[in-house]
């Protein structure tokens, strides 16, 4: 019995060799992260929309979705940075035949061109302050790929529990002889919904390095103080808000209801004021 | 979608005996126990990541160990000249969020089992399942039938504890839809040729939506499975499980308010032919926490 082929569509073939994969899952989106790095780096390398996996089969199709307004199908996207020759893949979470999918995802790039790593970029919502510095914890498919990452100041994860999507990708990925990565940033739970620009900062640095990307440095700067800014002004005005973050700061946990009373504060002094 | 057999064992023409998880877990004991009793040996699977996203990963000092899925194993054994081949699904396949098994998984899984039955030669299909029933839980229960022809339909009356669907009260007709692949795949044995039958053990229908199982309904299964495969079967190691899932029932039965309890009673001495009230306020003494919950997914690293 035989799996029918998944429906993809090239628009055009890059010039890539021997070029890295990033993967970006958008649904959940902790801290914006994928959303903004995706943007900067498409803002700032000037990639090109190369191809895509269509939803059929994927996806259910029971409606349709929006974001600020708009209504949006989901979508599975190549874009190509040929001079950086890296090869971005930024894609809905399928909620139908995963394992096709991330099977089709592979093959489709590894047409594009032979890949030479596979990373995933994902986030989660941690008991931290924001003016403490972001980790970064990292899942391997080979070990080889640990030892040359060691200087990288990742965190090695350990985890016994249900699969995130960019786990299995890593298990298909180990099949295929891909090396691969996932990357996850930790994001203060209090900027969760209203992004966390040190942490996109902090994957760029990553990524920077680890792709000779060529990025201005500080490319965050701005937003970065801003926010810092507007906290420290709520810190100010409102003095239980400091004793959460002080507490955070020091490395000490929060109860389930003062951890709902800074994220609120927090939000409304993000996104409402603004 | 691939089959892989780690062994190609020399049987001829066996009874396939197939388990998936399903209401009280009724039919996977039923079937599992009767493959650990006979000590049928693995010789095969059907590769899960087609059909399952995978339950567990395991991510040591940041290298991924693997990925855990429901399994869907072959087993098989001699038993008294006769070769029994045995499949055991861990999870059915299921589209949209379904806890039975849908769509064309559910179909292409039927198939792959049968593929392999038929490959040594099988010709006849036994599944178990659940008969939902208006019956006291205090009584032992009964195994319903439904067979794929008339020859297997008498067959049934020679089988001690048994009954047909159509002699079930308000099946009169015999009509009726076995959900999920204990159903199916009886359904694409027959569109193969195959014979097949379906032995469902019954549980009071105040039970059928709590999420513990039903270990009394499995013995009534078993007992039904040993003459058909013709062995005496020790089944005390089901005592201890049945008592602690008895123990729980009667937990909430000894809540029941006297007048529920002795409408609920009528049923050891009346054969009642349809649910009526009480199911719906039996169902309400049973715990939240025997209820279904939702699954999480994903990791969280912290």
């Amino acid at each position: 019995m035989g799996v029918e082929k998944a429906p993809v569509e090239i628009y055009q073939s890059p010039r890539l060799r021997n070029s890295s994969l990033l993967v970006l899952w958008q649904n959940q989106d902790v801290g914006k992260l994928t959303s903004r790095v995706a943007d900067v780096l498409k803002e700032k390398l000037g990639g090109k929309e190369i191809s895509e996996i269509k939803p059929s089969g994927f996806f259910t199709f029971g409606g349709v979705g929006f974001k600020n307004d708009l209504v949006r199908m989901p979508q599975s996207k190549f874009w190509a940075f040929e001079k950086q020759n890296l090869l971005i893949f930024k894609s809905d979470e399928p909620e139908f035949e995963h394992y096709h999918f991330l099977n089709t995802l592979l093959d489709v790039s590894k047409d594009h061109d032979q890949i030479k790593e596979l990373y995933t970029l994902n986030a989660f919502p941690s008991l931290t302050a924001h003016t403490r510095p972001r980790r970064i914890l990292a899942v391997f498919n080979q070990s080889d790929l640990r030892e040359r990452c060691e200087r990288e100041g990742l965190e090695p994860l350990t985890w016994e529990g249900p699969p995130a999507l960019s786990s299995y990708l890593l298990w298909v990925g180990q099949r295929k002889e891909v090396p691969g990565v996932s990357l996850w940033l930790e994001i203060p739970f209090y900027l969760s919904a209203c992004g966390d620009p040190q942490a996109v900062q902090s994957t760029l640095s990553f990524l920077d390095k680890r792709f000779h990307l060529g990025l201005e440095r500080g490319t965050m700067d701005t937003e970065i103080e801003e926010l810092n800014e507007k906290i420290a002004q709520l810190r100010k005005e409102n003095l239980e808000m400091d004793r959460y973050l002080t507490l955070l700061e020091t490395g000490l946990g929060l109860e389930e209801e003062e951890q709902l009373k800074l994220a609120k504060e927090v939000y409304d002094v993000l996104e409402k004021r603004a | 979608m691939a089959i892989k057999l780690y062994k190609t064992p020399d049987l001829h023409k066996p009874t396939l005996f197939v388990g998936w998880p399903g209401i009280g877990q009724i039919g996977i004991i039923a079937v599992n126990s009767l493959k650990d009793l006979v000590r049928a040996e693995e010789f095969g699977e059907i590769e899960s990541w087609d059909f399952f996203y995978p339950r567990k990963v395991s991510i040591r000092d940041g290298l991924l160990e693997g990925l855990e899925f429901p399994s869907n194993k072959f087993y098989y054994q001699r038993v008294n000249q006769k070769d029994l081949l045995f499949f055991i699904g861990e999870e059915q396949p299921a589209e949209g969020g379904r806890i039975h098994a849908s769509g064309e998984k559910a179909y292409q899984m039927a198939n792959l089992v049968l593929d392999v039955g038929l490959r040594f030669g099988c010709e006849r299909v036994y599944t178990s399942g659940a008969c939902v029933s208006p019956v006291h839980h205090q009584m032992k229960p009964r195994v319903c039938t439904v067979t794929s022809s008339e020859k297997l339909r008498s067959e049934v009356k020679e089988y001690s504890n048994t009954f047909l669907m159509s002699e079930l009260g308000e099946h009169r007709e015999g009509d009726g839809i076995i959900t999920g692949l204990n159903g199916l795949l009886l359904g694409v044995a027959k569109e193969r040729g195959l014979e097949g039958m379906c032995l469902m053990g019954e549980i009071p229908d105040w039970l059928s939506g709590a999420s513990i199982a039903y270990p009394r309904a499995s013995r009534s299964v078993l007992e039904v499975f040993g003459q058909i495969v013709g062995i005496d079967m020790d089944l005390h190691f089901l005592d201890k499980i049945e008592e602690q899932v008895e123990k729980t029932v009667e937990s909430f039965y000894e809540k029941f308010p006297p007048e529920m309890k002795e409408e609920y009673d009528q049923r050891k001495v009346i054969p009642q032919a349809k649910p009526g009230a009480i199911t719906l306020q039996a169902q309400i003494y049973i715990d939240d926490r025997f209820k279904k919950g939702g699954d999480g997914g994903g990791e969280s690293p912290s």
